[in-house]
């Protein structure tokens, strides 16, 4: 028996001590925790910097974020995020980027992802089991900004922005729902029978950036056979909108005396230049981007269209920003024959001589078939079709969709919202080839900003009073004989008056202010640039003197400020020392020039005295970018004494 | 030493707490098991036969440990969580990441609440096996039933807690199948338990409440009346 005692003490004593290091187990783990250790190396690390920077006293940070209802601990061991002493130490204790934003105002999660409570790496990134956010690619960053942002540019977010603008222009909303987009403009097809070759068509249908580099519309990797039959259906339409009919040729076009023609083409040759026809026209590639290449127009529309259309373009083409050019008959002659002597595609004609085409008898069902299949009607008006509902799928919430929705097929791609969408967009029928989307060839970085865009539309609840709305459409829009001017100059195509317009060239809200009356008259006359450089210049839209009038005296009462009056004296002294300062003090001929001295990255300055207004000029040099932020001319800080003597010798230069 | 300790056995004190003198005597003996609160549920005697380990496998025993370990970390554990849809999840996550030894203290109670099961079933076993269902044990047979049942529903109350997926799929299918009972009843239970037709607050309240006192209260009387019976039956 008491043998049996002494072995069971044994056991006792042994046990005991195996329950007590069991036991130790869980308070050394509490003691040596992942973050604790990070502080401590944090405190040894500041220790050697030359800055003094305040130790962290050893515990769990976290932010609290009510608004958001986020509770993030990732500051426990990111402890230097607004420390710029730490900008080159190691994670996780460096310097967060400058932003606008404050971290203790937002929290971490709410750009990042992850998962903010947690305390360890491995649970902070969130890439484990039972978490469905994990942290969030830095290539893909300025997502996050589209949660709260909602205008079109973002500040210090440019992968966004430029993402929205391609999802603008790419028209994604034709087949897709994604809020505050809106469809733009294209083209309508009726009447397309009356304006194309056929053979052109089937061309364009099966790879339009073929002839238009720079074209918004997609290639639909149609086969030979479908091209042919949708080029067919579509020739069928042969009305234009509006009832609009094509006028006869004037008979100086159909002359046939080689000498007459030459002396058209050649008249037709220096019309087609002052009208500046390439300022928004590439021809095969050269010049602006604003409309389609000219380069073989001639193959591709019919004579009679090119001729009416540049007579009134808008009769053909509602909505069309292109202007409608005051030219006489001959004139018009002259340029439409200008484009058929030079505007040629030789191959495609000789191709076409060679093959005879026999359409396919059932070919307008099977074309309307495509048509409807391919969701033309989303962009293109056609015989009153409406666009198919619910084409592609709804991307309002495509950032927070679920991997189990996705089908990734066979592409063996990471499986993660971010790649789908990204190999999605560049290669649109990558996961089955039954898909319909086109492809539009968007380059790397292109693919990746609208990735960034669409990621950015999450379901995810952002209180309202954060949220940036775009500004709201500007309501600005002229009457009269002026308003009527506009439209048919099609001037907000490139300009933009309070808020309405387009940026290819200036804005014109406060132009009375800044230009002199007569100037302004002469420059519709005689459009020059300002900056040579440039490719989109103002066209010469041939106007007559009775219109000039009309649209200046409208300028002079509406496109300016008051506040921008002033008189400047203008006295010999003060010129003087304007020159001064103009060549010594502020060395502004190193980007201007006067008499062909000087620099060119800003505008010449000769007979500047006879464009501009005084009181323009010294705001001007007050504080440039007040009027264009983008301006790169310093801010000199002008004293008014300085300005004004700098705008007293200027306005002598006439 | 020994006039210190003399003193102290002798003095009031320790006279109002020990009514008697040290087990040197067959009376003595008997007087500390009897007046001993945590002693006198033992019989006065014992027969050798069930002293053996390997007869009992200690394993009533054992399922009492484990009730005790459950309810230490429990209580702990209650410091801790607060059952409420929006923060009972981010409470457990908080148990993991934040709160010192939490998540020992999460796994001790799970994994103990796991063994208790097991044991408990065990314990069963060896009472059928042993045949000490038989008369007069009947009536602790039944009690030491419905401590199995107890135990099941304690643990089935405890699933619903960390309101995760798995705890509301797992209370929505069980109280569905609750529902399959005959003559109307189903529903009405369902109902009670779940405070409403479906998962929500009330039910999370119930839960608790059900998982921290009502069964383990119940728990307690029962296992006092079956341990009174097991020993005045002459049961270690």
């Amino acid at each position: 028996m008491k043998k049996h005692m002494g072995k069971l003490r044994i056991y006792f004593a042994a046990s005991s001590i195996v329950f007590l290091v069991v036991l130790a187990i869980s308070p050394l783990k509490d003691f040596f925790r992942e973050w604790k250790l990070n502080q401590y190396e944090y405190n040894n690390l500041i220790k050697e910097l030359p800055q003094r920077v305040r130790p962290v006293e050893v515990g769990i940070k976290q932010l609290w974020i009510q608004k958001l209802d986020r509770i993030d601990r990732c500051v426990t061991c990111h402890l230097g995020l607004k420390e710029p002493a730490l900008k080159q130490v190691r994670q996780p204790f460096r310097t967060h980027p400058l932003i606008d934003h404050d971290v203790e105002e937002f929290g971490c999660t709410v750009c990042h992802e992850g998962q903010g409570p947690a305390t360890t790496y491995k649970e902070s990134v969130g890439k484990v089991k039972y978490w469905d956010q994990p942290i969030f690619p830095t290539k893909f960053m300025e997502a996050s900004c589209a949660k709260c942002h909602k205008e079109r540019v973002v500040p210090h977010a440019p992968t966004l922005t430029l993402g929205r603008k391609l999802i603008e222009e790419a028209n994604c909303v034709a087949c897709h729902n994604i809020e505050g987009f809106q469809k733009q403009w294209t083209p309508s097809l009726d009447g397309i029978g009356s304006k194309v070759n056929r053979t052109w068509l089937v061309n364009w249908l099966k790879n339009p950036k073929a002839y238009f580099a720079k074209t918004r519309m997609p290639n639909f990797l149609l086969s030979d056979e479908e091209a042919n039959i949708l080029a067919d259906f579509l020739m069928t339409f042969k009305t234009f909108p509006n009832e609009a009919t094509l006028d006869g040729l004037p008979m100086v076009l159909t002359s046939r005396s080689e000498a007459q023609r030459e002396k058209l083409v050649e008249l037709g040759s220096t019309r087609f230049r002052e009208a500046r026809c390439i300022s928004c026209h590439p021809i095969n590639g050269k010049g602006g981007y604003v409309a389609t290449d000219l380069g073989t127009v001639a193959s591709k529309a019919s004579v009679r269209w090119l001729y009416n259309y540049i007579k009134t373009p808008k009769r053909f083409q509602p909505g069309v920003e292109m202007p409608r050019y005051r030219f006489s008959e001959t004139e018009l002659a002259g340029i439409v024959a200008y484009i058929q002597s030079e505007f040629v595609d030789y191959e495609m004609e000789r191709a076409e001589s060679e093959v005879a085409h026999k359409p396919d008898p059932a070919y307008y069902e099977k074309g309307l078939a495509l048509f409807k299949k391919y969701n033309c009607s989303g962009c293109h008006e056609l015989a009153g079709m409406k666009k198919a509902e619910e084409m592609g799928p709804d991307l309002t919430f495509i950032g927070s969709k679920k991997l189990y929705e996705i089908d990734f097929g066979k592409s063996g791609i990471e499986q993660t919202i971010p790649s789908y969408l990204l190999t999605k967009v560049k290669d649109p029928r990558v996961f089955s080839a039954s898909m319909k989307m086109p492809s539009y060839e968007f380059t790397d970085e292109e693919a990746q900003a609208i990735t960034v865009a669409l990621l950015g539309n999450t379901g995810e609840r952002i209180p309202e009073e954060l949220k940036v709305y775009p500004k709201p459409r500007s309501t600005y829009s002229p009457q009269g004989e002026f308003g009527k001017l506009v439209d048919d100059l099609a001037c907000f195509g490139c300009h933009t008056v309070f808020g309405r317009g387009r940026l290819i060239a200036t804005d014109l809200s406060l132009e009375a202010s800044q230009a002199q009356r007569k100037w302004i008259e002469g420059y519709f006359k005689v459009p020059y640039s300002l900056r040579p450089i440039l490719t989109e210049r103002m066209p010469n839209l041939f106007l007559s003197d009775a219109e000039i009038r009309v649209l200046v005296e409208y300028m002079e009462k509406v496109f300016l400020a008051d506040s921008l009056e002033r008189e400047i004296r203008a006295d010999q002294d003060r010129i003087a020392k304007g020159k001064i300062l103009y060549y010594e003090k502020y060395g502004c001929q190193a980007c201007h020039q006067i008499n062909l001295k000087g620099g060119y990255v800003g505008p010449a300055l000769d007979k500047v005295g006879s464009r501009l207004k005084p009181g323009w000029v010294f705001h001007w040099l007050k504080n440039p970018q007040a009027f264009k932020p983008e301006s790169i001319e310093p801010n000199n800080k002008l004293t008014n004494d300085e300005a004004e003597a700098l705008t007293a010798f200027l306005m002598s230069l006439k | 030493m020994k006039q210190v300790l003399k003193k102290l056995v002798e003095s009031q004190v320790w006279h109002s707490i020990f009514r008697h003198g040290l087990p040197e005597s067959n009376r003595t003996r008997a007087e500390t098991i009897f007046y001993n609160f945590f002693l006198h549920i033992h019989p006065t005697k014992v027969r050798k036969r069930s002293v053996k380990f390997t007869y009992t496998w200690g394993l009533g025993g054992l399922s009492f440990g484990l009730f005790i370990v459950l309810t230490v970390t429990g209580a702990l554990l209650m410091l801790y969580y607060r059952p409420s849809v929006p923060q009972a999840y981010w409470d457990m996550k908080d148990l993991e990441f934040v709160v010192s030894s939490g998540q020992f203290l999460r796994n001790m109670h799970r994994w103990a609440a796991h063994a208790m099961v097991a044991v408990v079933f065990l314990h069963m076993l060896r009472v059928f096996y042993t045949g000490s269902y038989r008369p007069p044990k009947e009536f602790n047979w039944v009690i030491g039933v419905l401590l199995l049942v107890l135990t099941i529903l304690l643990s089935y109350t405890g699933y619903l807690l960390p309101w995760d997926q798995l705890a509301f799929w797992g209370i929505s299918v069980g109280t569905n199948m609750v529902r399959a009972i005959p003559f109307g009843l189903g529903e009405k239970i369902s109902f009670l338990l779940l405070g409403g037709n479906s998962v929500g607050e009330n039910a999370l309240v119930r839960f608790y409440v059900l998982h921290c006192f009502i069964l383990p209260v119940a728990g307690t009387i029962l296992m006092g009346i079956h341990f009174w019976r097991v020993r005045k039956d002459g049961g270690v």
